[in-house]
C-alpha cells in the first residue's frame, strides 16, 4: 500500500530495473566505476545514510550509496524550522531521529502552495525529493511532502531502508546469509539463501538454477578485466577456478555453454579460454 | 546537514543500554498523570514518560522522543500521537534490527 503510490515502474520490489541486472561486483574495488547501473526510481534512505556516502567522498557523479548513484530518495521524518517567508520557496529541515537534513521546496502553483500548508513544524511527513550538493552542503530539493496518516508508514519506511540496504549489500557479495535471516522475521521477500527467488540471488553456487545465470556473469566478469583480455593465450579453466573459488566440476558446463553462445572462444587448447571481443 | 543528535530506536528491553542518551520509542498508552504518562513497550515491558506539564489528548499509541533517564523511564522532548491502529510487533522487531545488524544505518 505505502510503496506503491512511492515508487516508478522500475522500483526495487517490481523486481524490475537494477534488481536483476546487478552484475556480481567482486571485482570492482570501489563501487563507483563503470558498472554503476543507472537507477532511476526511489531508494528509501535515512538520513544518516545520505551523510555517510557523501563523507566517502566520491568525486564522480552524484552520491553513491551501495554502487547505486543516489538521485531520487524518499524519507520519512519530522519537519523543524519551517520558514515559509518566501513566495516561491518553502525551506525546511527533517529530522528522522537519524539526522537532520534542509530541504527546499518550489511553490509555484497552488498546488503545490497547499500541500506546504498542512505541513507545519513536528508534522511527521514522507518526502521525495532529489539529493543536490551546493557548496559542499547536501540538500534535498523536495517535488512531493505528504503528512503521514497512518503512523505504521514510519515503521515501514525504516524496514524498507534496511530491506533497500541489504538487497544490495549482497550484490556486492558481502556476508548474504545473516543479514537475510534476520530481515525475514519482519517481512517476506527479499530473501535469497534460502528460496530460488525471482529476486537477486547472488553468487550462491548451491542454488543451482539461480546460481548458473550468475556464474556466466561472473565467469565473463572475470575474463573481461583488462588484465586477462592482454593474455593472448587465453585464461586456463583451473585459474578460473580459482579466481572465483568454484570448482572447476560446475565451471565446465557453464563454460561450454559460453562458448556455444559464442561469448568466450578456446585458445590454445580447450582449457584456455578468452572473452569475444567485438 | 547534521547527524549529531541521533536517537536509537528502542523497546522496553533496550532502553537500559541507552540511559542517558536520545531515545525514541512508541509506547502503548496505559495511564496519564499531571506530567506523566504510564505506558507499555512494544514488548510489553512498562515505561514511564515524564514530559511537560500540559499532556494534549492521546492516542492509543505515543510515540517519545527523548533522553532515557534510566531503564523504563524516559524524559520526554517531543511526542507525537501514533494513533490507534498501530502495529507493535513491527515496530518491536525494527528496533532490533536499529539496535543490532543495522544500527550504521540509524545511529
Amino acid at each position: 500500500m505505502f510503496s506503491s503510490s512511492q515508487f516508478e515502474p522500475n522500483s526495487a520490489f517490481s523486481g524490475g530495473g537494477f534488481m536483476s541486472s546487478q552484475p556480481s561486483q567482486a571485482y570492482e574495488s570501489s563501487s563507483s566505476t563503470a558498472k554503476n547501473r543507472e537507477f532511476q526510481g526511489l531508494v528509501p534512505v535515512t538520513v544518516k545514510q545520505i551523510t555517510e556516502c557523501f563523507q566517502s567522498g566520491s568525486e564522480k557523479s552524484g552520491l553513491v550509496i551501495n554502487g547505486i548513484s543516489l538521485t531520487n530518495v524518499s524519507l520519512v521524518g519530522l519537519v523543524c524550522d519551517k520558514d515559509g517567508s518566501k513566495v516561491t520557496e518553502v525551506r525546511f529541515t527533517l529530522d528522522d531521529g537519524t539526522g537532520r537534513i534542509d530541504c527546499k521546496r518550489w511553490v509555484n502553483e497552488s498546488f503545490d502552495a497547499r500541500e506546504m500548508e498542512s505541513v507545519r513544524d513536528g508534522t511527521y511527513v514522507r518526502l521525495n525529493g532529489h539529493l543536490k550538493t551546493f557548496q559542499g552542503k547536501t540538500q534535498l530539493l523536495v517535488f512531493s511532502v505528504r503528512p503521514i496518516r497512518d503512523f505504521n508508514e514510519v515503521t515501514f519506511h525504516y524496514i524498507e531502508c534496511i530491506h533497500f540496504y541489504s538487497q544490495n549489500s549482497e550484490s556486492q557479495g558481502q556476508q548474504a546469509g545473516d543479514v537475510t535471516q534476520s530481515v525475514n522475521t519482519t517481512f517476506q521477500g527479499g530473501s535469497n539463501t534460502n528460496q530460488a527467488a525471482p529476486l537477486n540471488p547472488v553468487m550462491s553456487s548451491q542454488n543451482d538454477g539461480n546460481g548458473r545465470k550468475n556464474l556466466d556473469d561472473m565467469i565473463l566478469d572475470y575474463l573481461k578485466q583488462p588484465a586477462c583480455t592482454a593474455r593472448q593465450q587465453g585464461i586456463h579453466i583451473d585459474e578460473i577456478a580459482q579466481q572465483l573459488k568454484i570448482p572447476k566440476n560446475k565451471l565446465e558446463g557453464v563454460i561450454q555453454s559460453l562458448e556455444g553462445d559464442g561469448l568466450i572462444y578456446s585458445t590454445i587448447d580447450e582449457y584456455h579460454f578468452k572473452h569475444v571481443e567485438l | 546537514m547534521d547527524t549529531s543528535s541521533p536517537s536509537a530506536f528502542v523497546n522496553g528491553a533496550l532502553l537500559r543500554r541507552y540511559i542517558g542518551q536520545k531515545v525514541r520509542t512508541v509506547i502503548q498508552v496505559i495511564g496519564s498523570d499531571t506530567g506523566s504518562v504510564i505506558g507499555k513497550s512494544t514488548d510489553d515491558l512498562q515505561i514511564v514518560v515524564r514530559g511537560p506539564s500540559t499532556t494534549p489528548p492521546l492516542t492509543t499509541y505515543l510515540e517519545v522522543i527523548g533522553i532515557a533517564e534510566s531503564d523504563n523511564s524516559i524524559r520526554a522532548e517531543t511526542w507525537t500521537n501514533f494513533g490507534n491502529t498501530f502495529d507493535p510487533q513491527n515496530y518491536n522487531e525494527l528496533c532490533k534490527l536499529a539496535s543490532g545488524e543495522f544500527k550504521h544505518l540509524f545511529i
